[in-house]
């Protein structure tokens, strides 16, 4: 059984269950919600897009960028996943 | 930071809770729809006025035997429908079809913008449920403008006027919460609660109702105060469900800075 480290971080296991409670949200949610710095919040973020747990939505709100992102089913998967290892292992009272 | 990695969090049951206060946050951004509620009444408003000023004009005109001013009523009349109507068309294509709910985001980027944006799935529509959803507003109309007339011609008491509407009142509103979700959380559902509670102070005698005539506004006082204060306590919800999603959420220094 093991744990999926790419969630397992704290900043990541946040971002990923503030993402399955929501369609979707932008960067500026996450980043006064987690009170995160841009550059680690955006390190985190491309993290998780890269093991395809999130989807990137890029668009312009009036003239201001606006990124947002949705958790893919993948994501949702892993993270369901994580949870019931996660729970396993205090179950059998491991580290 | 492997050892970190291997522990189990401290706090996990609590974090298990992030999603649900994360909905309740976006489900309770209720001033977007408060306003965008005002917004339209107002406009309503506007436009009946802008209508009824050179309709009662006409009339008064013709009425007088003052053919110029009649004229002058009906083609003022005629402008300005035709101005709504041209104002309406535009209304339509920059905000309808495509660009459904643009909106809803741009008030919301007003209000809640320095909270950033977030968003709940939209509700499954049909189009069975778009039918259903005209029918019930001209069901709802229908009762509301044929009680406020039976009323008015005395059929209906004026202390009963708003204890029946509870009727078609409650069904609606319910309905409307049905609709939006998963859009809008259950507190909505105060306002139909607090509907039904009126009424049935009423019928137990508390004189919280309008004779004469304002008697109109014993319906539309309660439905739309009710309604605005079922949104204003929305959004006092979602200030408290973001409080405990940041309290669960906050990391402290090497937590929050590492990778």
């Amino acid at each position: 059984m093991e744990i999926d480290k790419i969630i397992h971080e704290p900043a990541r296991l946040r971002i990923t269950m503030i993402l399955a409670g929501l369609e979707r949200a932008d960067f500026n949610f996450l980043l006064t919600t987690l009170s995160l710095t841009r550059g680690n919040l955006s390190r985190h973020m491309e993290k998780l897009e890269f093991a395809g747990y999130l989807r990137v939505k890029k668009s312009f709100k009036g003239k201001v960028p606006n990124t947002s992102y949705q958790l893919t089913q993948e994501g949702s998967k892993a993270l369901a996943q994580y949870w019931e290892n996660l729970d396993a292992v205090r179950r059998s009272g491991q580290p | 930071m492997n050892t970190q990695q291997n522990q189990v969090p401290q706090n996990a049951e609590k974090l298990k809770e992030i999603p649900k206060w994360t909905r309740k946050y976006a489900q309770n951004r209720t001033l977007t729809i408060l306003v965008l509620i005002v917004v339209t009444t107002l406009y309503g408003m506007f436009v009946a006025v802008l209508v009824g000023f050179p309709l009662a004009l006409a009339v008064a005109g013709f009425w007088k035997g003052n053919m110029i001013l009649g004229c002058v009523g009906i083609a003022v009349l005629v402008a300005l429908l035709v101005a709504i109507f041209i104002c309406q068309f535009i209304l339509i294509r920059k905000f309808g079809g495509k660009n459904r709910g643009l909106i809803d985001q741009k008030i919301d980027q007003w209000i809640y913008g320095r909270e950033g944006m977030t968003s709940m799935p939209l509700p499954k529509t049909t189009k069975k449920m778009k039918w259903l959803d005209l029918v019930v507003g001209a069901v709802f109309l229908v009762c509301m403008l044929g009680s406020m007339n039976l009323s008015m011609v005395g059929f209906i008491a004026s202390k009963y006027l708003q204890p029946l509407s509870v009727l078609y009142v409650v069904p609606f509103l319910v309905f409307q919460y049905f609709l939006q979700r998963p859009r809008i959380g259950p507190l909505v559902l105060i306002a139909p609660i607090l509907y039904t509670i009126h009424a049935i102070l009423i019928v137990a005698g508390l004189p919280i109702f309008f004779t004469g005539g304002l008697f109109m506004l014993s319906i539309l006082l309660p439905f739309f105060g009710y309604t605005f204060l079922a949104y204003v306590i929305g959004h006092l919800y979602s200030r408290y469900a973001l409080k405990k999603l940041r309290g669960i959420t906050h990391l402290e220094g090497e937590a929050a800075n590492g990778d």
